[in-house]
């Protein structure tokens, strides 16, 4: 089975193979000798590759998961054949406009936008507040302010819905 | 000397003074909100005594509920480690008032310098330099505009009461001025309930150096040298250490020499941070912050001065007992901060449950942090988790061995700033010296490509295993029924023993 490891805009391809118990692994087409052990159940890992031993801390999953090896921090997505085929038909169902997040728990200070109004890209459509620090909160692209999901005074939480843009209008 | 004394505080800063007391003597009475029951000052105290309340000002920040904690257990004096009530002149005074000692300096020396505007005005009487500005606040955008011609441009916007960054602006020209006075003055609301803001010079390529003081009761004072803040970002310090690179014996002789000016100015008692801005040679007087600051280790580490043991000292009414002579730097010192927040995304905050906790080790390492496994990282506390502190003979040895321990450290559970302090300490402008205030927020916090190969082949096994865990398992809605009858039986068992032992204390 393939598994297709996504690094920002890099993606790794990872095939494993398993043959008498063991784990076949090659890494973007080449095989990759690798020792593969699970230090214990709270995701210490250590991977012994080319004579070197690196201790890792893994946690997450199946779909995102979060590597430290050596002090650095990898966040992967990861997708196998069958997702990767089904996430592709769902991208191109879902094109132009977006929905706009809360990247943190917060509240909601101030909408500087109203529902039909266009909008620029990295114009602010909101003031959330989070940590005592208030954040100006930019739309991602050009759009037309859709749906307002949330108004001033509410409390919300990471992945809570703020705003809905449309693609704006073709002239 | 005191027998028992309250923290009125939490996290890694009421362990720190937990363990100099326990070094001394003294005992440690620990409060508590809800959140904490399970935290360690609660554990690790003599005494702890719950507050109650899930909001801060239900519990670190109540006066009433944390004097009558002190009076119920005896404490005879409170230490009010930093953030919090540390900085609030009223709760000095009360705890004064209470006939109690205050672990900190008089309530009219926080009064003085916690008011940005007053603190610069006493400065300038005292002949302390400061930066070119207003010493009023000012009322609206259109005054801020006219004011900031004369002062010229880049201007700050600050928060009168402020601190810690919060309600700080930087306008660079007059058509940004009307938004960035809106969210100042928005957020000095909101963190200070104290709206007002005042502007001045925004130097650039400064340098934050800060400078340790403690005085004692008796008019004696000594600075401890000083501390480099520069990598900071938004105003919150990441990577600090000690001594700062931009000083010679000469310019550290001089700002220390104003440091105990500044302190001496409002009759200070106990350790103060004197805060200067040092760009182009020359040093400006930001602000004094009167209590021990979170990145006081490395001044301790060069100085071999334990700062809490000097607090306590000097708060019973004991004489510093050694002059500026006595003092001298030997090696060098860095922190890191581990803040629970995701340097990838712009240092957003990270919640979660600590489910895997590494902590680095060997010589001249330090920790200094309250996590624990299982511990939940939540918004309503300060980001904070610990402080990674080395010491080295030089600075070269000192960032070699911090890079050494942060590889070695390990926060599972939520994101951390680590990766972003360990780019800072491996990026050759930090090596050479040559950084200022900017160079964190100029800084792209990334991973090198050259373990990402490595990190998807363990990603991709991990899942393998983890599905195959799951495919061998007994079925999720099981073994979660399961879980969930065990947790209630302990609950139930737990609540009936608690009101057995209530009806027999009270027949």
């Amino acid at each position: 089975m393939k598994t297709f490891v996504k690094f920002g805009e890099t993606t790794h391809e990872v095939e494993l193979t398993e043959r008498l118990g063991e784990l076949i692994v090659h890494l973007d087409g080449e095989r990759c000798e690798v020792e593969y052990a699970e230090a214990d159940k709270l995701g210490q890992i250590v991977l012994i590759h080319d004579g070197k031993s690196y201790a890792m801390s893994i946690e997450g999953g199946p779909h995102d998961i979060a590597i430290t090896i050596a002090g650095h921090r990898y966040d992967c997505e990861l997708e196998d054949e069958r997702e990767r085929a089904a996430n592709l038909a769902a991208r191109a169902a879902n094109k132009g406009g977006g929905l706009l997040k809360a990247v943190m728990p917060g509240v909601v200070v101030e909408v500087l936008v109203q529902a039909g109004e266009a909008v620029t890209e990295g114009q602010p459509l909101l003031i959330l507040e989070a940590m005592k620090m208030q954040n100006e909160i930019g739309a991602p692209g050009d759009g037309i302010v859709k749906a307002l999901h949330a108004s001033a005074g509410d409390a919300v939480g990471a992945g809570d819905k703020l705003v809905t843009l449309a693609a704006p209008e073709a002239e | 000397m005191f027998r028992r004394i309250l923290i009125a505080n939490r996290g890694e800063i009421a362990l720190r003074v937990i363990r100099s007391a326990r070094e001394m003597g003294i005992e440690s009475i620990a409060v508590y909100s809800e959140a904490d029951a399970r935290a360690l000052h609660t554990r690790m105290a003599d005494v702890a005594v719950p507050l109650g309340g899930k909001l801060p000002s239900e519990s670190y920040l109540d006066m009433d509920k944390i004097l009558a904690a002190a009076r119920e257990t005896g404490a005879e004096a409170i230490h009010p480690g930093y953030g919090f009530l540390s900085e609030n002149a009223e709760f000095a005074r009360r705890v004064a008032e209470a006939g109690l000692a205050w672990i900190g300096p008089p309530a009219n020396a926080i009064t003085t310098m916690g008011d940005k505007i007053i603190s610069r005005r006493e400065m300038k009487k005292a002949g302390v330099p400061c930066v070119p500005g207003l010493v009023d606040p000012v009322d609206d955008v259109e005054a801020a505009t006219r004011e900031a011609e004369a002062i010229g441009y880049p201007i700050a916007i600050k928060a009168a009461a402020g601190g810690g960054g919060k309600g700080i602006r930087i306008v660079r020209e007059p058509s940004e001025m009307a938004s960035a006075f809106r969210t100042a003055s928005g957020e000095a609301v909101a963190s200070f309930g104290d709206g007002r803001v005042y502007l001045e010079r925004y130097l650039d390529s400064p340098r934050h150096v800060e400078v340790q003081v403690m005085f004692d009761g008796h008019g004696n004072g000594v600075h401890f040298f000083e501390r480099e803040c520069s990598v900071q970002r938004r105003h919150q310090k990441l990577v600090e250490e000690a001594p700062s690179s931009i000083l010679d014996e000469e310019s550290r002789r001089a700002m220390g020499e104003v440091a105990l000016q500044a302190g001496h100015a409002v009759n200070y008692c106990g350790a103060g941070t004197v805060e200067f801005l040092w760009s182009g040679g020359e040093f400006f007087f930001l602000e004094m912050n009167t209590r021990l600051q979170v990145e006081h280790p490395v001044t301790e580490m060069i100085t071999g001065v334990d700062l809490v043991r000097e607090q306590l000292r000097v708060a019973d009414g004991q004489p510093l007992g050694y002059g500026q002579e006595d003092l001298s730097i030997r090696g060098h010192s860095i922190e890191v901060r581990i803040n629970a927040e995701d340097p990838f995304n712009g240092f957003l905050p990270s919640t979660g449950v600590l489910h895997n906790l590494r902590a680095p080790g060997g010589p001249w390492v330090r920790l200094d942090t309250a996590m624990y496994r299982g511990l939940e990282v939540g918004l309503e506390y300060d980001p904070m988790l610990g402080k990674l502190i080395v010491w080295g003979a030089d600075r070269e040895e000192a960032i070699a061995r911090m890079i050494r321990a942060i590889r070695e450290m390990n926060v599972g559970g939520v994101h951390t700033s680590l990766p972003a302090a360990l780019q800072v300490l491996m990026h050759e402008r930090f090596i050479s010296g040559d950084y200022d205030t900017h160079f964190l927020e100029g800084l792209t916090i990334e991973s090198p490509k050259e373990y990402e190969g490595l990190a998807a082949v363990a990603a991709a096994i991990y899942r393998h295993h983890q599905a195959r865990r799951k495919a061998l398992a007994p079925s999720a809605a099981g073994r979660s029924g399961w879980q969930a009858r065990t947790r209630g039986e302990l609950t139930g068992h737990v609540g009936r023993a608690g009101v057995a032992a209530a009806s027999e204390v009270q027949p």
